[in-house]
């Protein structure tokens, strides 16, 4: 195998992974940026959209309905849920909140097990998206490519959305000053459920994606909040960019890491996440007051 | 050799700088008040000199010991003790038992995790004494977070004093007290510092209550030593009145 | 203190009088318990929410596993040594995860568990991977005593360690130590700024902690008989978090409480629906929400209220 396609490759399967991570991270580092809360049950959102998503797929025969029916059933469960719950906790100190959101997890957890067992499922991915490509000779899965292509049209997206958008607006006002945004006569409660929802959405999404190549499973949910934690503590809780930029840095590590030391892939995490904290010893950083 | 020596000590964060050069003799014995106008770095000085802020550059002795990078428990154990700004408590402990919990960090056996009769005993002894010293011995049996603000001001003071410590860091006392409390908070304090056995590093706002405690007062503006002496000179320096703009009473 | 004593000869006559399937329950419920009570000291006395627990747990039980199939070590002291392994293990964890706090702490403690997992996943000499280890006896105790092989003797010995854990802890939150994890846990700042090393503290907090929950584990292991991967799943730190919660944080009794109500849900429920866990699950966040002292918490309260009249 030539050391340039083995090169390209890799980089390339890192850039899929990082979207998949992007997907995640955005969403957990908007949902801080206004809530100034850290969403512990964000991998289980990233996990219900895989299984809503599998249950699409076998419903609709549809991949693409999928991609539209899980983010909107994930980030509308999420919205309601904050509206239901998480709102009474704003007043309380924030090892409540992280209870209930990990309450939230083990139910969900839970209940997924319930609908749709233990087994981890096969997803499908859709047949023009099956197959794979040649680049300098070797060989790469075009759904690789595809999972590129979609993360830069939602990381655009969501760019124009926060910059030129009412909603988004709104959203950057109140990740700076919520009283302001209060005072000039919106109601920030609103902008809140709205968030959650768009965050849980976005992880939601991210399952999606992700179910065609790690299939869905129950253990998808602490490991993704772990990787999700560990990209918002690089790039700084609440900043858009950075999510980006450690989505980036977590899957190529991830990537390169798991070819060398293939068995040591969660542990290479956690070494990430320590490195990070020692580094950063407050962790949460960024937008952080 | 004076107790406390500060040279040259500066906190940059980012483009601020919090604090310039702070250079700074206090001698064994001896009540300094630092004082300066809003955000000219007293508390920023406090917290690198107890070790909560490490300096960009500049050193701290206590002691001739040095005392810069020291974590704040090491500080704390060399003999520094202090208050906060913004008050500190265990508000579900008692009175008495914040002030045990802080007698016990001087105890060689702090750290027993069975028994320890014999430290409690110590350390309430010692507690008692102090609230006694500050005058809330009648409060001891109640939760902190439910005494009065200015019992709580002075409740910190006795945590500070149950560990007799060497040199004692006062951050703004006085601050958020009634006049009646102001008043008996000065008074507490008078009597505790009368016999000159202990030094004070005391930040203030309060011109009042730094002139009836203070043997020497230290300005700082914008982070940067202005005017240092005994209070009549720094009540007349021209740079002091014009950075409180509007002059000393 | 009476009550208790008059509770534990309660349980000490429970092999007269209960059917052989309710003491195997019971005795569950009191190694649970133990797990529960071992997880209060991180999370009640000392404000470390800790979602990894299973770690200490499977730690404890892999363990002893081993030790139990493959030497010939005496049961009581198989367990005894099984919970030192765990408690050496956590000194390490807790070194790394104490360099963080809040939320951090958090997630490196479920990072370790879930690492842990992994590994039990993999290394099949030692954990038999997701088959697990089958056929753990209850080898004979020191001297040649049989006596805690049987079922009655079995639960004679996990009361004793259950009775033993308990009164240890008691005096640990009473000692000085315990005072310095309560400073921390209302105010570490300023508890730091006293001049405690709240690091140290928090680190042998945590290796406590894990001694006794490795030493839950690894009488499991005998108990049932089997070990597998499941004992390291996330989802049953969460069950345990759900026990401390629910019974009262901060009290001892009430995670004990809290494992014994647990068992009993689980056990009523689970022969009629399939989602008692999902039920638990919801129980606790509704817990959180409003009654975050817990069972034993609303009991003192009105055992409280109702002496003042």
């Amino acid at each position: 195998m030539d050391f340039l396609g083995f090169l390209v490759t890799q980089c390339l399967n890192a850039l899929s992974q990082a979207a998949l991570l992007f997907f995640l991270g955005v969403g957990l580092t908007l949902i801080f940026g206004i809530m100034r809360i850290v969403n512990f049950a964000h991998g289980a959102f990233f996990m219900l959209g895989a299984y809503v998503g599998y249950s699409a797929v076998h419903l609709t025969g549809s991949f693409w309905a999928s991609l539209v029916a899980a983010p909107l059933l994930v980030g509308g469960f999420g919205a309601a849920f904050e509206l239901g719950i998480l709102r009474r906790l704003y007043r309380r100190d924030h090892s409540a909140f992280l209870m209930v959101t990990f309450g939230l997890t083990l139910v969900m957890g839970e209940a997924i097990r319930l609908s749709w067992g233990v087994a981890a499922l096969e997803v499908p991915a859709p047949k023009s998206l099956s197959g794979i490509v040649f680049i300098l000779d070797e060989p790469f899965p075009i759904y690789r490519l595809f999972l590129i292509g979609a993360g830069i049209v939602v990381a655009l997206a969501i760019w124009q959305f926060l910059d030129r958008t009412r909603l988004g607006l709104l959203i950057r006002a109140t990740s700076q000053n919520a009283e302001m945004v209060h005072a000039l006569g919106t109601d920030v409660r609103l902008v809140r459920s709205a968030v959650f929802g768009i965050g849980c959405g976005l992880a939601g999404i991210g399952g999606v994606f992700a179910a065609p190549l790690v299939t869905a499973s129950l253990g998808m949910a602490p490991n993704a909040v772990i990787d999700t934690f560990v990209i918002v503590i690089i790039g700084g809780m609440g900043s858009f960019a950075g999510s980006l930029i450690g989505a980036l840095l977590v899957a190529f590590v991830q990537v390169f890491g798991t070819y060398y030391f293939p068995d040591l892939a969660l542990a290479l995490m956690y070494l990430l996440m320590l490195i990070v904290l020692v580094i950063r010893p407050g962790g949460l950083l960024g937008k952080e007051a | 050799m004076a107790l406390l020596e500060l040279d040259g000590l500066t906190r940059r964060f980012g483009g601020i700088v919090a604090v310039d050069g702070v250079t700074m003799r206090v001698a064994a014995g001896e009540v300094r008040a630092v004082i300066g106008p809003n955000g000219a770095g007293k508390s920023t000085l406090f917290n690198l000199i107890t070790g909560v802020t490490t300096p960009t550059s500049g050193t701290v002795r206590f002691d001739e010991h040095a005392l810069t990078g020291l974590s704040a428990y090491s500080v704390c154990q060399r003999g520094v003790s202090r208050t906060f700004q913004i008050t500190a408590l265990f508000p579900e402990m008692t009175a008495r038992e914040n002030v045990r919990l802080s007698a016990q960090a001087r105890h060689a056996r702090r750290w027993l995790p069975l028994g320890g009769r014999n430290v409690f005993a110590d350390a309430e002894t010692r507690a008692d004494a102090a609230l006694e010293r500050l005058g809330l011995i009648h409060v001891a049996h109640r939760p902190a977070g439910l005494l009065s603000h200015g019992d709580q001001r002075l409740l910190e003071v006795a945590m500070a004093l149950a560990q007799r410590p060497r040199l004692l860091l006062l951050d703004e006392p006085t601050q958020g007290l009634s006049v009646e409390e102001t008043e008996q908070a000065v008074e507490t304090l008078s009597a505790l510092l009368a016999d000159g056995s202990m030094t004070v590093l005391l930040v203030e706002h309060d011109m009042e209550v730094v002139f009836r405690l203070a043997h020497m007062i230290t300005v700082l503006h914008r982070g940067a030593v202005i005017a240092d002496g005994a209070p009549d000179e720094v009540r007349a320096n021209e740079d002091v009145q014009r950075a409180y703009l509007g002059g000393l009473a | 203190m009476r009550i208790l004593a008059v509770v534990v000869c309660v349980l000490a006559l429970a092999p007269a009088g209960l059917p052989p399937y309710a003491m195997t329950l019971l005795t569950e419920a009191l190694i649970l318990g133990l797990f529960a009570m071992s997880l209060d000291l991180m999370v009640g006395y000392t404000r470390l929410l800790s979602f990894g627990h299973a770690a200490a747990y499977g730690l404890g039980a892999y363990a002893a596993g081993n030790l139990l199939l493959h030497t010939s070590i005496p049961l009581v002291f198989t367990i005894l040594l099984a919970a030192l392994c765990s408690g050496v293990v956590a000194i390490g964890v807790a070194w790394v995860c104490t360099l963080a706090s809040g939320v951090s702490f958090s997630m490196l403690t479920l990072a370790f568990a879930q690492l842990l997992y992994a590994v039990a996943f993999k290394w099949t000499a030692v954990t038999g991977a997701s088959d697990g280890l089958a056929g753990i006896p209850r080898s004979p105790g020191p001297f040649g005593i049989t006596f805690f092989e049987g079922r009655a003797g079995f639960y004679y010995l996990v009361l004793a360690c259950l009775v033993a854990a308990f009164i240890f802890c008691r005096s640990l939150v009473r000692s000085p130590f315990g005072a310095v994890l309560r400073g921390i846990r209302e105010n570490e700042a300023k508890t730091l700024s006293l001049g405690y090393n709240t690091r140290r503290y928090k680190i042998a907090v945590v290796a406590i902690s894990f001694t006794l929950g490795g030493l839950a584990g690894a009488l499991y292991a005998p108990f049932a008989g089997f070990t597998n991967t499941e004992l390291l799943f996330w989802l049953f730190s969460g069950q345990v978090l759900i026990m401390v919660i629910v019974g009262g944080t901060g009290t001892l009794i009430g995670p004990i409480i809290g494992a014994a109500f647990f068992m009993l849900v689980s056990n009523l429920l689970s022969s009629w629906t399939d989602s008692w866990a999902l039920f638990f699950g919801a129980i606790f966040i509704l817990f959180v929400l409003f009654a975050p002292q817990g069972i034993w918490g609303l009991a003192t309260r009105w055992r409280s209220l109702s002496s003042t009249g």
